[in-house]
């Protein structure tokens, strides 16, 4: 909850921002093209380096093993580097699903609630494992308020 | 030091590195497995330690590589790139570490099949092998066929199959007059980064835009953690339920055969059979993983040690490209005159030296990824940004495309991306569909043009 409670702050100050939805998850737009340029520059620029600096000390036949290693070091770098810069603007909750939640998620993804619980009510090896995972609940409030 | 004593102590470096490469999203097969395979050879390895530490690498990086698939939505390289329907729909519905054990478990339970099922038939498949190297395109269009059928886009993705092979001989035609070679890892990068190239166009277009932009940030929920398992090392058969068990166990055997067949497009097919049997979200996608990634698995040890053990010359995609040192690494290996593994290991040493490969990977990555998943998902979440990974795919595709075939490579990767992204967010024409359509693509051109 206190997860919760920090992000959303940090959510409230930067509200004025507009996101980009890139697979499946929020970004800034200016964030994620400074972060495609930097990546790009120290993978290419790793890769450089080590072209033009391994023929001096190792065997030709392994200087274009070796940069590629130096470049991927580079995306590493960048990796970093852009995680540190550029905070995730998503919102993490550790907590389950609420019912309602669940409801819609289902529905984009064109599924019936109520059906789906209705398979895995039928389903007595799904079921216990669902209900040892604690969301075998939400999946049957999701399922039931359909119903009405 | 004895043979023994190097394999292990090779399989555990091999183990360890590629648990952490795995972690890392996005890391291309071939690109990685390749240097540092080679590496390994030039430095004067016996055969035998070299062939655990491919296994043992191999195994360590699909394991740990289902981290990032599971719980970010990002396939951790191109074989993962079929999983990501199913891992998303988990992820949405709040269980991404479920998604994840089931993944692991079923790509352990592949590993093990493959093994064994690949040194017995590498044995007998010798003899066929005139027939696989000449039907190949055959088998590879009529996959795409039944894929493409069985994909989100169904009679769309059958009626884009001859224009979209026509595109990629076409850019392969094209690329080939520049540099003189047929290029792949452009035009596997390429496919796998389509869709997530496709969303940053959409949001560089004034007219598509529209559909992008959200007012809020996105929510995540985790549910809560249990662990339904004691100690440090968990049974893989517990974490699946005796049916994924059986439908993991079938599929991985049946692609461990199938060696001529791209380890994408047999996960993209496997996943779709098992799917189409099994109804409601959550037990469809978390069967299809466990069997999607048995059979990544499997196809990557069988298409590894078949052609080895069989003819000592690459003939399958893995041979071609990530296992390609362990057939060709001149002046220690060659195959032509045949002068590699398949000269130097008798069949019990290819199960001997393959084993302790695996068990020391499942030793390492296999606890390590099951017992950290959900604490890797609160790291992950909260400090690595969406901009971070996006950024850091898009310049490691950049830079192995730069090394495949320079800025040709780089032009190729991003064409193929856009298009293929297109086809794939539009018309929903998947990815396992267009790795398909590029493995026949010639044959299709051939046999209708005559080119």
């Amino acid at each position: 909850m206190e997860t919760e409670m920090v992000r959303k702050e940090q959510q409230a100050t930067t509200s004025k921002k507009e996101y980009i939805e890139i697979l499946g998850d929020t970004v800034v737009p200016v964030r994620i093209l400074s972060a495609i340029v930097i990546s790009i520059c120290l993978s290419i620029g790793g890769y450089f380096l080590g072209k033009s600096f391994f023929p001096k000390i190792a065997e030709a036949k392994m200087v274009g093993s070796y940069s590629l290693l130096l470049g991927i070091a580079g995306s590493v770098l960048g990796l970093i580097i852009c995680a540190n810069l550029f905070k995730p603007s998503r919102i993490l909750t550790e907590e389950e699903t609420s019912s309602e939640g669940l409801e819609e998620i289902l529905l984009s993804m064109q599924v019936d609630p109520k059906a789906e619980y209705e398979l895995i009510k039928d389903d007595p090896v799904t079921k216990k494992e669902m209900e040892e995972l604690g969301i075998l609940e939400t999946f049957k409030r999701s399922g039931g308020r359909t119903q009405q | 030091m004895s043979v023994l004593m190097i394999s292990i102590l090779l399989a555990l470096a091999g183990a360890i590195i590629f648990s952490l490469i795995g972690l890392v999203s996005g890391t291309d097969e071939t690109a990685i497995m390749v240097p540092f395979t080679l590496l390994v050879i030039l430095l004067g390895a016996p055969p035998e330690a070299v062939f655990s530490f491919f296994m043992a690498a191999v195994l360590s990086k699909h394991l740990t590589h289902a981290i990032p698939t599971a719980l970010m939505g990002i396939p951790g390289d191109t074989t993962a790139v079929p999983l990501i329907d199913h891992a998303s729909a988990l992820r949405r519905l709040g269980v991404p570490h479920v998604a994840l054990r089931k993944m692991l478990s079923g790509g352990l339970i592949g590993a093990f099949i493959a093994l064994p099922t690949a040194v017995l038939f590498g044995q007998f498949l010798g003899q066929f092998a005139d027939f696989f190297k000449a039907s190949s395109g055959l088998i590879f269009t009529l996959a795409a066929i039944l894929i493409a059928y069985f994909s989100k886009g169904k009679w769309v993705s059958v009626l884009m199959i001859i224009p979209f092979a026509f595109f990629i001989k076409s850019i392969d035609t094209f690329s080939f007059s520049v540099v003189e070679k047929h290029l792949s890892t452009s035009f596997f990068l390429g496919i796998a980064i389509g869709p997530m190239l496709s969303d940053i166009l959409f949001s560089l277009s004034p007219t598509a835009r529209k559909g992008m932009v959200r007012q809020t940030a996105k929510e995540y929920h985790l549910a809560p953690e249990t662990k339904s398992w004691k100690g440090f090392f968990p049974n893989p058969f517990r974490v699946l339920t005796g049916r994924q068990t059986a439908y993991t166990a079938a599929t991985s055997f049946v692609s461990s055969l199938t060696f001529a067949f791209s380890p994408v497009g047999m996960t993209s097919l496997m996943g779709e059979i098992v799917g189409s049997r099994n109804k409601g979200v959550y037990k469809k996608s978390t069967s299809s993983l466990a069997s999607m990634n048995g059979v990544t698995e499997s196809t990557y040890i069988a298409e590894a040690i078949i052609p080895l053990l069989a003819f000592g010359i690459p003939l399958s995609p893995v041979a071609l490209g990530p296992a390609s040192p362990l057939f060709n690494a001149p002046p220690v290996f060659t195959s032509d005159p045949v002068n590699n593994l398949h000269n130097m290991m008798t069949p019990w040493e290819f199960f001997l030296y393959g084993l302790i490969g695996l068990v020391i990977a499942a030793l390492i990555a296999y606890p390590f990824a099951m017992n950290y998943a959900r604490k890797a998902t609160v790291f992950v979440m909260k400090n690595i940004s969406q901009e971070a990974i996006v950024g850091m795919f898009i310049g490691l595709a950049c830079l192995l495309a730069f090394h495949e075939a320079q800025l040709v490579g780089v032009i190729l990767t991003l064409t193929m991306a856009a298009v293929g992204g297109l086809m794939n967010r539009v018309l929903g024409v998947s990815s396992g569909v267009q790795f398909m359509i590029f493995y026949g693509s010639t044959y299709m051109m051939s046999k209708l043009l005559g080119v």
